[in-house]
């Protein structure tokens, strides 16, 4: 194994901030935490709307946004729990405000008849997913990863796709926020953001731009006021929303429907319409393309994260290289649809995930070339720390096996 | 340490960190919730980032709004830091006894404590332990333990060699109220003989 020198390794980052970051120069540097950054990326975003229900530590977002949307002639709404906020929220939206609502695992929980009303109806929304360690309430003050799975199968009764993005830094919990109310406008449906509680309540240096009404690159509201209301059996993108208001007849239902809205009990119309859901996401995957890899290239073993773990992750891969091991680092951005293509290098992969049962790591065993080197290094309640990482890449490397270290799972099966 | 902290001499020049070329500073700030454990954290990372640098600020908490367990991790780089999580830190700020006991072996550098709170300090590296009789003070020359942080924060700023005048620039920018009070109280730990002594 020969030893790799850290500064000539590439780093790697597709996302659309990496374009808007060069743009955007004027502004200001704040110490601010991240639920302060999705606010403000919200607002950024053209959020004029915001109703939920406070949990941890996803509070300070509904905290910020009492303040931040009436300054901005929105509207903060107090639910009376987070089923009923989303639905406000969706009532929001289909009212011709972008909107948004916040929570964290036993809310999100709560949330699953709305997601499908969304979901079906194509109401742009964007939500908030503070994941804590659970099972249900767990430890409030304590990050975990829980949700993976959950945000795919956001609601019941299949026949769908979702969009679920991730961010790992207080900074760029900004600038996605931005981009997740891009997408729900193009692809008509929520977009889950599923952050943590690491993200959200940490601090850390955040650069605001001056000029928010500046940004071109936020996709602004538009009116569909006419049929179709439902493009079914298409996959076309950049279909204006649906706006209810006097006048428009927009029917929505939470029934299978026609192009109309109507409810009817049809398998062609069934099939029309779960063309439409599925197929507006898989035949536009390239627009949802989102990731960060470091030294790919010529890595012997891969270390796979997001979220905060993703952080001290990335630092054990630059420790594993500093001891010679040709580690490289795939940070998923975009969690679902989930990219299968940062997988085909035949290597091994070791995914570090803030759970002790193991999610991330089984989609990364069916998309990698050999299931049999995909290793796993579950942790709960607490970030990854560099030693860990560094000693379980280092492991893999040399002998094809993670070291037996305390508070690390490592079995799948 | 590049002008965070000061590359050697103080507390910034910690020995024996395990990952080399270390370029971040770190800093751990631990006490019970009401202490001003995050405002003092806060008010370092503000001032760091007005000097152009990149900060992150982890910080934990019980459920209590006071006299729960408080820590603020602290790290600050020139550049982008990628773990915000202090393994190895460079400044350890002890506000109670339970905080020393729980955090003193993620420490490789100066170990900052209040007397009063930490009665008792391991015996293994009396050099490395800097008594700053932040809660004794606060009492005697402000009546009210409250500035206790920005005693500690003004011994913490000449023990590691960072600029004072924008430290307290931050101060100002960051706490909203009694900025006379607290100028004082940092002056106050700027100025203790034993801090002088061992800058």
């Amino acid at each position: 194994m020969a030893t790799v020198a850290t500064d000539r390794i590439q780093e790697i980052l597709i996302a659309p901030w990496a374009e808007w970051a060069k743009r955007a120069t004027r502004g200001k540097r704040l110490l601010e935490a991240g639920t302060f950054a999705m606010t403000e990326g919200a607002i950024a975003g053209g959020c004029r709307c915001f109703a939920g229900y406070p949990i941890t530590p996803a509070t300070d977002i509904a905290e910020y946004m009492s303040k931040r949307l009436p300054q901005v002639d929105g509207y903060y709404l107090q639910a009376e729990d987070e089923l009923a906020g989303m639905h406000m929220c969706a009532g929001a939206s289909l009212g011709g405000l972008k909107a948004m609502t916040a929570t964290s695992g036993p809310g999100y929980t709560l949330m699953h008849d709305a997601y499908g009303w969304a979901v079906t109806n194509e109401i742009p929304l964007v939500v908030v997913d503070a994941m804590r360690v659970g099972p249900i309430s767990g430890i409030t003050g304590a990050p975990g990863q829980g949700e993976f799975y959950v945000a795919r199968y956001c609601t019941h009764g299949g026949n769908f796709e979702t969009i679920v993005l991730s961010p790992s830094s207080v900074q760029e919990a900004f600038w996605l926020t931005i981009d997740a109310f891009n997408l729900a406008e193009r692809f008509r449906t929520p977009v889950t953001i599923l952050t943590d509680q690491v993200i959200s309540d940490m601090w850390e240096d955040l650069f605001i731009p001056d000029d928010y009404d500046a940004l071109d690159f936020v996709v602004p509201r538009r009116h569909n006021l006419t049929m179709p209301f439902h493009p079914t059996n298409s996959a076309e993108l950049d279909v204006a929303p649906n706006i209810i208001g006097r006048g428009t007849g927009v029917c929505v239902s939470a029934y299978t429907h026609t192009e109309e809205g109507y409810d009817i009990e049809d398998m062609e119309a069934h099939w029309a319409q779960t063309y439409r859901l599925v197929n507006k996401i898989r035949h536009h995957r390239d627009e949802l393309t989102r990731y960060e890899t470091v030294g790919v290239e010529d890595a012997e073993v891969i270390a796979v994260a997001y979220g905060a773990n993703a952080r001290t992750v990335k630092t054990g891969v630059l420790e594993a290289r500093r001891r010679g091991v040709r580690a490289g680092f795939i940070r998923l951005i975009t969690l679902w649809p989930f990219l299968d293509e940062l997988f085909e290098r035949d290597v091994p992969y070791v995914v570090c995930e803030l759970n002790y049962d193991g999610q991330l790591v089984r989609e990364v065993m069916r998309a990698a070339a050999d299931k049999r080197k995909v290793h796993f290094m579950g942790k709960s309640a607490e970030l990854h720390t560099v030693t860990e990482v560094a000693a379980g890449l280092e492991g893999v490397a040399r002998s094809g096996a993670l070291p037996k270290l305390p508070y690390i799972w490592t079995e799948v099966r | 340490m590049a002008g965070a902290l000061r590359a050697s001499g103080g507390v910034g020049g910690h020995v024996g960190a395990p990952h080399e070329n270390k370029t971040r500073t770190e800093i751990l700030i631990s006490g019970f919730g009401g202490q001003g454990v995050v405002r003092m954290g806060q008010i370092l990372g503000m001032c760091a980032i007005k000097q152009g640098h990149r900060v992150t600020m982890l910080k934990s908490h019980g459920t209590e709004t006071r006299g729960g367990y408080v820590r603020a991790q602290l790290v600050i780089s020139p550049d982008y830091v990628d773990s915000p999580v202090v393994e190895n830190a460079d400044v350890f700020v002890a506000f109670s006894a339970p905080a020393y006991k729980k955090f003193f072996d993620l420490c490789r550098g100066h170990v900052l404590y209040d007397p009063e709170m930490v009665e008792q300090i391991r015996p293994d590296a009396p050099e490395r332990h800097v008594a700053v009789p932040a809660t004794q003070l606060a009492k005697e020359r402000f009546n009210n333990v409250l500035f206790a942080n920005m005693i500690m924060l003004g011994a913490l700023t000449r023990l590691a060699g960072m600029d004072y005048t924008a430290m307290k620039a931050a101060m100002v920018e960051v706490i909203p109220r009694f900025h006379e009070q607290n100028l004082n109280a940092m002056e106050a730990g700027y100025t203790l003989p034993d801090v002088v002594a061992r800058s």
